[in-house]
């Protein structure tokens, strides 16, 4: 029988509310690194929004630039410190709005650098806004109280398909809401980090993750939501994996 | 066998371990822990050291060996 026990890199809790992906996200980030033996030299790279709570988790090095600058942040880590593992573990806000600029920049240059993106359809720390490239049409949010109406705030856009352009090494979208969804998600996440330590070039995985606070689900219920909607505007599975070209 | 032990100091009360137990060996209760949360109870008799619960909880409550 095999056995079930949290990294050692986890030392201590984080300040996510009950039922985040983000405490999911952030073990699957830590076993993947810790199973590759790659823990002793780590430089974690998290947002000022949920993500930093990482910070006080994880036994990693740390830097929190500027809100939505983490791929570009990481870019310069991974320059002056090729040996470190580093990483992005972010949201889509982040990702995809403020910040889009950073990630697509990140995937043109192909830094070998894995990104970690927690696409919850909302902003998350501030409150609850609407994300113009992850709400879905319909869902309300602080910033659309009748819901998304296509006709005044566009469509939802799968960002992956726009990476997908730029010649990276791996993008793979995953989702939380099963266990055989979460191990495969744990496969993309560790395939990021074994792809960065055989130096392979851009690796982003991004996760289709409840915010039950701001969604004003349970837990449960915010699961069902990706199971059931979520899921069917952002597909999971494998979009780029350029395999042994470097 | 391999059975789930919780740390309920962890827990945040979200229930999802209840939710995917395939054993239905988690029970809610309504027992608050230090931090407010309302915890749960692993009933070790039913359990079969499957591990879901130690992989959909978000605070690593579960311990499985
Ligand atoms: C330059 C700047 N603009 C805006 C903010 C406010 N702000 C903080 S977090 C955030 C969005 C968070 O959403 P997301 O990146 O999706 O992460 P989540 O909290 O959902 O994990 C915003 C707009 C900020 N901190 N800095
Ligand atoms: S606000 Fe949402 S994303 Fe942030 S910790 Fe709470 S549930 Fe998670
Ligand atoms: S190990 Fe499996 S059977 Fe036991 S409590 Fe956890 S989910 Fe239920
Ligand atoms: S999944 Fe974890 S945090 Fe949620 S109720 Fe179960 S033990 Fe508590």
């Amino acid at each position: 029988m095999p056995v079930f026990r949290k990294p050692e890199s986890i030392i201590n809790t984080a300040g996510y509310c009950g039922g985040c992906g983000h405490g999911v996200i952030q073990r699957l980030i830590a076993e993947s690194i810790e199973e590759l033996g790659l823990q002793d030299h780590v430089i974690g790279c998290v947002d000022i929004a949920c993500s930093f709570w990482s910070q006080d988790a994880l036994n990693f090095e740390f830097i929190a630039g500027p809100h939505g600058r983490c791929a570009a942040v990481a870019t310069g880590i991974k320059k002056v410190r090729p040996d470190a593992t580093v990483y992005v573990h972010a949201g889509d806000g982040c990702s995809y709005v403020i910040g889009l600029s950073e990630t697509i920049y990140a995937a043109i240059r192909d830094v070998p650098i894995t990104m970690v993106v927690v696409n919850n359809g909302i902003f998350g720390m501030t409150g609850g806004q609407l994300n113009l490239a992850t709400t879905l049409i319909g869902d309300k949010t602080l910033s659309s109280k009748a819901g998304r109406d296509p006709k005044t705030m566009g469509h939802p856009v799968d960002m992956l398909k726009t990476i997908a352009n730029c010649d990276v090494a791996f993008a793979a979208r995953g989702a939380l809401y099963d266990v055989k969804h979460i191990d495969e998600t744990k496969r993309y996440i560790k395939k990021g980090f074994q792809n960065q330590v055989e130096n392979r070039g851009f690796s982003i995985i991004e996760v289709l993750s409840p915010c039950p606070t701001n969604w004003k689900l349970s837990p449960v219920d915010a699961m069902a939501k990706i199971k059931n909607e979520t899921e069917k505007v952002f597909p999971v599975g494998v979009y780029v994996d350029r395999g042994g070209k470097d | 066998m391999a059975k789930a032990k919780a740390n309920t100091d962890l827990c945040k009360g979200c229930r999802l371990c209840v939710a995917n137990c395939p054993r239905k060996a988690i029970t809610a209760l309504e027992t608050v822990n230090k931090k407010g949360y309302e915890i749960i109870e692993v009933n070790e008799e039913l359990c079969i050291g499957c591990g879901i619960c130690y992989k959909v909880c978000p605070d690593y409550v579960f311990t499985v060996e």
